[in-house]
């Protein structure tokens, strides 16, 4: 074996804070192809090809099996989502005896834990994955009716799963349009390489705990802003530009006090997101007021940033876009990152189910750059 | 920076950090530059808490400080304890701390990770678990007290009396050893979570469910499981000899960075001796064996015993059931991560590496009808 400090110098001559280009780990869930703006599913699909093709149900299906559904396989996750729409006592419990104003994020972190407490510990399983997926708009449309102080809706068996929380918030049947902009939504986000709340639950999972454990872990990282927060900045952003006309003094004013723009840059993508695009052509239809104010938006903060860094490509990103679609598919702002964990968590536990065919540690290294090792400490007395 | 795939990000720098050095190379454990046998048997809990969340040791009025708030946080609020009850009594303890430090941390609008937060999420840790054991015991809840400390008031509120003055010390060194220790899994977990800016709660969460496996905080049962299979010294060898051949793992050796004796092994070895000699009778035996049948097979690997051997032996001896030792291990490590979050948050960048697709290249997708 060779020493431990000798293998730090040899692979790491320096520290890339952020972990930024470091390559920890092989995956053939997705690709992000950001040299030429692609985001490519499991099974080598482009996203921009499954996008008008295929519905949530499909491409969560997709990552975990690595392939698109028949329609007999297809029947079958469909059912079996619908089984388990329900909350154990003990969560449902759990979920009731939140304060209605908590975070939905934290209602969300700890009922899918409460839901996902075991006597014995579990190996993460594909039977899991399908429930503790099929458990999310559950819980995230009861937040919500909570929030507003309504009774909670039971879940749906015969609809699809997009159809099922608009119907779980808002007790009635959605229209066909509103499940296609929510459902469209669910499938762009399912899951985008190694992102932070990925990589944690990714990290969790390489000590061998369980699938409820990760995604427990990647619904914390997701709550911030710096990740799947971006959305509500975005469109809590868009909601401080006030109207159209305003956009303009809004971002130049803006830009003048430091403040970045919600909605913009990507550690990844060198182009246009190509999951912005599809966002974005959708928001037209979805939400055209909106839309119309978020198009100005973008216009003159893609300019403003050209000027400041011509250097940068400083594209649209996801975020931005969603922000419209979600409003127009009736999502209220307060559970767009919960919408978000509702999509991402197929990409979660296909990562972790990919992780464990080959499990090993992740335990990285860090620098010291700390006192000198032997300090001697004084007593408490002559401090 | 290397492109290249390594697995388990070993030897790969994911952070710069002040908190925790492990000197693998010369077996020494430095916390904000004290080295850990130092600090083991001469500090309580609190004291390297505060070291840990400030960089220094704390004065007299300083300390007094933290003891005050440690005790005035460790109440839970109404949803917490209403998900206590309703968790099945036969919960994993891991889950119930998962889910209840989870309910216990929500919040109203996203706070930035601070000290008094780490100290009131480090406070609850002890009454969520006591609380829960006393429930499922089918004994009341026993408040906790606020002229103990954090080791004493657990095992306080646990069993309902106040444990010897020999015990409590032992559990505050196993406490003071296990506060943190470099990048680890779950650390390193925690750190990641709090690189998108979310709240420590999320990031203990996160961090709880990383420690959850038996890779990682999981073993210390593991070691309990496999000593009583062993049964006595005498059958140490001949069972061990036995198990190898079978390739059955050795559960508290070897670690991926230490290369000598793990120096808080050393340690909780010599408090298992004092307090625990049932359990030192078999499990020196055991290490004897387990160390000279790795030395056989892998001369050239430093097959150390690790720390969850001994803290098998301390934690047994505290009187604390076997599911109890991982959220044990919680209650003290919370320190760290907490200390990890905050030194994270305060020269942030989003924790994002790279994949490499492995998957098949670019291709249409078929219609359903078609499949």
């Amino acid at each position: 074996m060779t020493d431990r400090a000798s293998v730090d110098l040899i692979l790491v001559p320096d520290f890339s804070p952020g972990l930024e280009g470091v390559v920890a780990a092989e995956t053939s869930i997705s690709e992000v192809d950001g040299a030429n703006g692609r985001l490519i599913y499991r099974g080598g699909y482009l996203i921009e090809d499954l996008a008008p093709v295929a519905t949530f149900e499909e491409v969560a299906y997709l990552l975990w099996h690595g392939e698109l559904p028949t329609n007999t396989e297809l029947d079958a996750l469909k059912h079996q989502m619908a089984a388990c729409r329900n909350l154990t006592d003990h969560a449902q419990r759990t979920l009731e005896s939140a304060d209605p104003e908590t975070n939905p994020m934290d209602i969300l972190r700890t009922v899918v834990s409460a839901q996902g407490s075991t006597t014995l510990p579990t190996k993460p399983s594909l039977e899991e994955a399908v429930a503790l997926t099929a458990i999310f708009p559950t819980i995230v449309a009861a937040a919500w009716r909570r929030s507003q102080r309504h009774e909670i809706v039971k879940p749906r068996s015969d609809l699809g799963h997009a159809a099922n929380l608009l119907w779980m918030m808002d007790g009635k049947e959605p229209s066909a349009d509103r499940t296609r902009w929510l459902e469209l939504y669910l499938v762009l986000l399912a899951d985008h390489g190694l992102n932070a709340s990925t990589f944690a639950a990714r990290v969790i999972a390489s000590t061998g705990s369980d699938l409820c454990s990760s995604v427990v872990g990647a619904i914390g990282a997701l709550k911030g802003p710096a990740h799947g927060g971006a959305t509500f900045a975005a469109r809590t952003m868009l909601d401080k530009i006030g109207s159209t006309k305003l956009a303009e003094k809004w971002l130049i004013d803006a830009h003048a006090r430091n403040e970045r723009f919600a909605g913009f840059g990507h550690r990844v993508y060198r182009t246009y997101d190509p999951r912005a695009r599809i966002l974005k052509e959708l928001a037209a239809d979805a939400a055209p007021e909106l839309h119309r104010k978020a198009d100005r938006t973008e216009e003159v903060a893609l300019r403003i940033l050209h000027e400041a860094h011509p250097e940068r490509p400083n594209a649209t990103n996801v975020d931005f876009w969603a922000s419209v679609v979600l409003t127009g598919a009736g999502i209220p702002k307060a559970l767009f990152t919960c919408v978000f964990a509702t999509s991402r968590v197929a990409g979660w536990t296909a990562h972790v189910l990919e992780s464990m065919e080959d499990l090993r540690i992740i335990r990285p290294a860090s620098v010291w750059t700390g006192p000198e090792a032997g300090k001697q400490p004084l007593p408490l007395a002559k401090r | 920076m290397s492109a290249e795939f390594v697995p388990g990000l070993e030897g790969i720098i994911a952070a710069r950090t002040e908190i925790s050095l492990v000197d693998g190379a010369n077996g020494r454990l430095v916390y904000r530059g004290y080295v850990i046998a130092d600090l083991a048997e001469e500090m309580s809990f609190e004291e390297v808490a505060y070291l840990l969340w400030n960089g220094s040791l704390p004065k007299r009025a300083e300390l007094d400080a933290l003891t005050q708030e440690l005790a005035g946080s460790r109440a839970l609020t109404a949803p917490a304890m209403a998900t206590l009850e309703s968790l099945p009594a036969d919960t994993d303890p891991m889950d119930v701390l998962r889910s209840v430090v989870s309910v216990q941390g929500v919040e109203h609008k996203l706070q930035k990770p601070t000290i008094p937060l780490a100290i009131h999420a480090t406070a609850s840790f002890p009454t969520i678990l006591a609380t829960f054991h006393r429930l499922t015991q089918g004994l009341k809840p026993v408040e906790p007290r606020a002229d103990l400390g954090h080791a004493a008031n657990y095992l306080y509120m646990l069993n309902g009396k106040e444990a010897s003055p020999e015990i409590v010390q032992a559990l505050n060194t196993y406490l003071v050893l296990l506060a943190d220790h470099g990048m680890n899994a779950s650390t390193f977990t925690a750190r990641v979570i709090a690189s998108t800016d979310s709240d420590l709660a999320s990031c203990l969460v996160g961090a709880i469910g990383a420690l959850k496996g038996p890779a990682h905080g999981g073993a210390p049962s593991a070691v309990m499981d496999q000593l009583e299979q062993i049964g006595t010294a005498d059958n140490a060898e001949h069972w061990m000899r036995e198990a190898r051949k079978e390739k059955v793992r050795f559960m508290g050796f070897g670690h991926r960075v230490y290369r000598t004796y793990d120096p808080r092994a050393k340690i909780l070895k010599a408090l298992c001796q004092r307090l625990n000699p049932k359990f030192y009778e078999l499990a020196s035996k055991v290490e004897e064996t387990a160390l000279a049948l790795l030395h056989e097979e892998h001369p050239e690997r430093p097959q150390a015993t690790n720390v969850e051997f001994y803290s098998a032996g301390v934690l047994q001896a505290i009187g604390l059931p076997t599911e109890y030792f991982p959220p044990t291990f919680a209650v003290s490590r919370v320190a760290g991560w907490s200390a990890h979050v905050l030194e994270q948050g305060s020269h942030n960048r989003l924790i994002r590496p790279q994949s490499e697709y492995i998957g098949p290249a670019p291709r249409k997708p078929l219609p359903l009808a078609e499949r």
